[in-house]
């Protein structure tokens, strides 16, 4: 991307008279071309081939990332940065948006052609990213690296592999051990209804206790379509929404019974079930390994570590496989004149032992590669350990990622979900009314 | 060569519509042209679909956005103006402290907006809100209440937070007005028997007309299109009541990466407000014969 | 006395906010979630100040916002000077009418303007540049500044006009030689108002300026929200921080404020 030394940027007074004129002067002719202005930087124009590994010379690029920004990560990260661009002798500046502003503000970026280089990406997004066309297809970068098959899936779209993976978890149940022991158990049971009355019972612990802090905002209410899914909903089945089905209204119901008894809490997302959870004021959450860090460090208990239990989520008879959703991060490469040089960083940054090792050492983040799962500091950490054999073995991607209006689809089944939480709609009218318009999204 | 003075007077304004015509009504033209086409912001290329985009925002909630823009305006106009004028008054007596109490009011208005927001969130938050334990110490609910979860007090939220933004505004302009009044008048009235609430009606209300239709005005029009606050505190949400047209317009653009619809939200808002407009023109020029 | 009842009753919901930012900021990390929460730390801490000095960033961001809210305030102040005078001193056709299309400018969802505004920007190459943020947040203002420039201008007297013109002063001499010094206090104040929304935007700020050019709204987010946690008392501590020399530099210049706001809106 261009960044200008000069904080004014290279337009003379002339040049910003004749921009004023040429906005006084196009108004009236904005009606009939309102599409063409994007889209003159030079180095957006996606260079062809080239794909040969390391044959041309190593160019600076952008690395855009919203974890570079944040606390615990950003060391780690910029130190990564700078040793790649020492070795190769280039600069890699880092781009960095907030995190719920992120896919937004990258994809004006790369729609307009003003960014290329590597990027971070939900596994979520990768869709939506993939749809403006501009993303390389690194499978070249993929073989031969060990990346586990579940890795590389989550990093394909439509089968061309738009990204290489970074960190792979799933969003599951976590527990607070300690809490469960002070009402007789010593894990989170594998059946709705027994799961129900572990809910009741440490409710009964009062001192406002939550039992469960599911999410209840619209940012994360998606974790109830993983509910719907256990309920037996499957959310998409050849191309048709199946949300409005029994399973999903009985899940909806099932999750407003929860609401109203207070087995749940009220106007909770992902934050705030973490900062009750690190108060100990929440016995279980849904999270994935990247909260983990956070919980730790933010609780009063300096044992906490040890207490947190990862747990599969119950299931509806049993025999049933438990629901899980992935959770992740790619790096995904934009085409331009640097993506050699940004793919291989990609490669490397996703890829080579000591560098996925320092990272997980540092955030905890689970690595994608085999070699990286094998090394020492990972297999050693129990959490990651059982998280990974009780709510990742079992994971499964969302089937609406793969529209690339996913995040509205989301929101659309999220407001639905909302509306029967606070009491103004039914569950079977709010989930009719979400089919519709995720129908509408995907068609 | 010699210009006359029309010449010069729209020579002046000049600059101003030369920067009105690049950064808003080249864009704002070129983004209601999409209200007509189905148009991505992921795609490129858009397809014609008549007046498609328009009817399904009209069938959509286009009324009860349009509801809640209001309540939003009004509340943060109203609210701000009647807190901003209560402290005004009490700051343009004599009390003790009152330059020092000035300046500290100054700071809401100062604090970067998003922070506003995160504030509120933070007082308002159900788990762990500060609201919560004082009203729970005065006795005035039995248990945390979700302010921002329940459709009914998430609006009211989002009025405070904006209206605590917005008072020491509203203050400033109003405690400059009170400084013209002339204290012979007050003290002729006094003189004449009038009371306190007498004074206030014929002196101070008059003499401050003029002010006071300015803030109202230009308060509620930057309330109607008012983004962050909202946009950080509550998202639109919940179930969407909180959205307004700001926020919506938002939401669909670059959530939903759907232009045509969000320049169909834009351009019946500005149809509207179009009439209202022309209408205000319309009698304000007749006043002004 | 009604005096300082309002002044209890609203000054306590001005300020009570005010004062939770700044015990927030004080309050240690392990803390800052337990209910209910301590009205005063119980053990407070400076470590949430003690990181600002650690993060060179924010002081960039800080440097950003002064540099863009302060251009724009001069550059607003310029523009709207010229358009309120032509609406304040001049007769002519249709003037009532443009006022009012200056005014109605302001009156549609700004994010509509979002994704041209970045192809215009992206185009003459002034993204990730402080103009973008100036020319912006510059056509935001005028509306207001120029409706209070003019309610100014109204004020003076149209003999001090017509005697410079008598004296042979072009019109041009006579506008900065007579006009403006006798509106100082009120370009004062537009030019305040002018710069708080520069200082207050976020969404065109993170939009259109680039990770140099980044002011403190989305710098603060970006920095202290994360996906994972958010870090409450380094986001009040900074907030207060940042905003500590603006408070004191509008307190300097209220005496301007009040003054320019009395000659100039009162009778507008």
């Amino acid at each position: 991307m261009s960044i200008h030394s000069k904080g004014f940027g290279p337009l003379s007074r002339r040049g910003l008279l004749q921009f004023m004129a040429v906005g006084t002067g196009a108004a009236g002719l904005a009606a009939c071309s309102s599409q063409g202005t994007a889209n003159t930087n030079p180095s957006s124009a996606p260079s062809a081939g080239g794909q040969t590994i390391g044959s041309s010379e190593a160019k600076d690029f952008s690395f855009a990332s919203w974890s570079i920004s944040e606390e615990a990560a950003k060391p780690v990260i910029t130190g990564q940065l700078e040793k790649f661009g020492a070795d190769k002798g280039i600069q890699i500046s880092p781009v960095s948006y907030p995190f719920n502003e992120y896919l937004n503000q990258l994809t004006l970026q790369v729609r307009g052609g003003q960014f290329s280089g590597a990027m971070q990406l939900d596994i979520a997004w990768l869709a939506t990213m993939s749809a403006l066309g501009k993303l390389r297809d690194l499978s070249s970068y993929a073989e031969g690296r060990g990346y586990t098959e579940a890795g590389l899936s989550v990093g394909q779209v439509d089968g061309v592999q738009n990204g290489l993976p970074w960190t792979m978890g799933a969003i599951g149940l976590v527990a607070n051990a300690e809490l469960l022991q002070k009402v007789g158990a010593d894990s989170v049971p594998s059946s709705i209804e027994d799961f129900e009355a572990l809910l009741r019972e440490l409710k009964g612990l009062g001192n406002g206790t939550i039992p469960y802090a599911a999410s209840t905002k619209v940012a994360q209410l998606k974790d109830v379509q993983v509910w719907m899914q256990t309920f037996g909903c499957s959310l998409v089945e050849n191309g048709e929404v199946t949300i409005g089905d029994e399973a999903s209204i009985e899940a909806v119901t099932w999750y407003k019974k929860l609401y109203d008894e207070g087995l749940i809490g009220a106007d909770v997302d992902r934050f705030d079930a973490r900062s009750l959870f690190s108060q100990g004021k929440a016995a279980i959450y849904d999270d994935a390994p990247v909260g983990r860090a956070g919980v730790v460090a933010d609780s009063p208990d300096p044992e906490l570590a040890s207490k947190l239990l990862p747990a599969s989520r119950p299931v509806l008879n049993s025999g049933d496989a438990p629901r899980a959703l992935a959770w992740g991060h790619v790096v995904a490469v934009v085409e331009g004149e640097a993506a050699d040089t940004a793919s291989e960083f990609a490669q490397w940054l996703t890829s080579d032992e000591e560098t996925v090792v320092a990272y997980f050492e540092a955030l905890g983040l689970p690595p994608t590669t085999e070699e990286g799962l094998a090394a020492d500091a990972v297999k050693s950490d129990t959490f990651i350990a059982d998280f990974s054999e009780r709510i990742t073995a079992t994971a499964q991607p969302s089937p609406f990622w793969v529209y690339p209006q996913y995040g509205q689809i989301d929101t659309a089944i999220s407001e639905q979900v909302q509306a029967v939480l606070v009491g103004q709609s039914s569950p079977a009218d709010a989930m009719a009314a979400a089919r519709e318009a995720a129908t509408a999204l995907i068609s | 060569m010699k210009l006359g003075d029309g010449a010069f007077a729209l020579l002046l304004t000049l600059p101003g519509f030369a920067l009105l015509c690049a950064v808003v009504v080249y864009p704002l033209v070129s983004a209601l042209v999409s209200a007509f086409f189905e148009e991505s912001l992921l795609y490129p290329g858009r397809d014609f679909v008549g007046l498609d985009n328009i009817t399904a925002v009209l069938s959509g909630d286009f009324l009860r956005l349009l509801g809640q823009t209001m309540t939003f305006t009004v509340g943060t106009t109203l609210l701000p103006f009647i807190i901003g004028f209560g402290l005004a008054l009490a700051l343009n007596t004599k009390i003790k402290g009152a330059k020092a109490l000035r300046g500290l009011m100054l700071i809401p208005w100062l604090v970067p907006g998003v922070v506003v927001s995160f504030l509120w969130m933070w007082i308002f938050n159900a788990n762990y809100g500060v609201l919560n334990a004082l009203l729970e110490g005065l006795g005035a609910i039995g248990a945390p209440q979700a302010w921002l979860a329940h459709p009914d007090t998430a609006m009211v939220a989002v009025i405070v937070a904006k209206t605590w933004q917005s008072f020491p505004w509203m203050m400033v302009m109003l405690l400059a007005g009170l400084q013209t009044v002339p204290p012979e008048l007050y003290e002729a009235a006094e003189v004449d028997g009038a009371g306190v609430v007498r004074r206030f009606a014929s002196i101070t209300v008059p003499h401050l007309r003029g002010i006071i239709g300015l803030v109202i005005l230009l308060e509620f029009i930057w309330n109607f299109q008012h983004f962050d606050i909202i946009y950080v505190l509550t998202g639109g949400g919940p179930a969407g009541s909180t959205h307004t047209f700001a926020t919506a317009v938002y939401d669909t653009a670059f959530r939903g990466f759907d232009l045509g619809m969000a320049g169909a939200l834009g351009l019946l808002w500005m149809l509207l407000l179009g009439i209202l407009v022309v209408l205000y023109i319309h009698f304000s020029e007749k006043g002004e014969k | 006395m009604a005096a300082w009842l309002a002044v209890i009753v609203f000054g306590g919901f001005a300020m009570l906010p005010v004062y939770w930012l700044f015990a927030t900021s004080l309050t240690p990390r392990a803390e800052v979630f337990s209910y209910p929460p301590k009205l005063f730390p119980s053990s407070p801490t400076l470590d949430a100040y003690r990181a600002l000095i650690d993060n060179p960033a924010l002081f960039a961001y800080l440097r950003n916002s002064i540099i863009v809210s302060v251009i724009t305030a001069v550059l607003s102040v310029i523009v709207s000077a010229f358009m309120g005078y032509s609406f304040s001193k001049f007769r002519y056709r249709g003037r009532r009418s443009l006022m009012y299309l200056v005014l109605s400018s302001q009156m549609f969802p700004q994010a509509l303007l979002l994704v041209t505004l970045y192809s215009v920007f992206s185009a003459y190459n002034l993204l990730n540049t402080y103009t973008a943020l100036v020319l912006s947040f510059t056509t935001f203002t005028l509306p207001l500044c120029v409706w209070m420039l003019k309610g100014f201008f109204d004020t003076i007297p149209n003999d001090l006009i017509e005697a410079a013109k008598v004296d042979g002063a072009t019109r041009l001499r006579t506008f900065f030689v007579v006009v403006l010094p006798l509106a100082a206090p009120g370009l004062v104040a537009a030019g305040l108002f002018a710069f708080v929304r520069g200082w207050n935007d976020f969404i065109f700020a993170l939009t259109l300026a680039g990770p140099d050019k980044q002011t403190l709204p989305p710098g603060l987010v970006n920095t202290y929200i994360g996906e994972a946690s958010t870090a409450w008392p380094e986001l009040m501590a900074a907030s207060l921080v940042v905003s500590l020399p603006v408070v004191i530099g509008f307190i300097a210049l209220q005496r301007f404020l009040v003054g320019g706001l009395t000659a100039g809106a009162v009778k507008g």
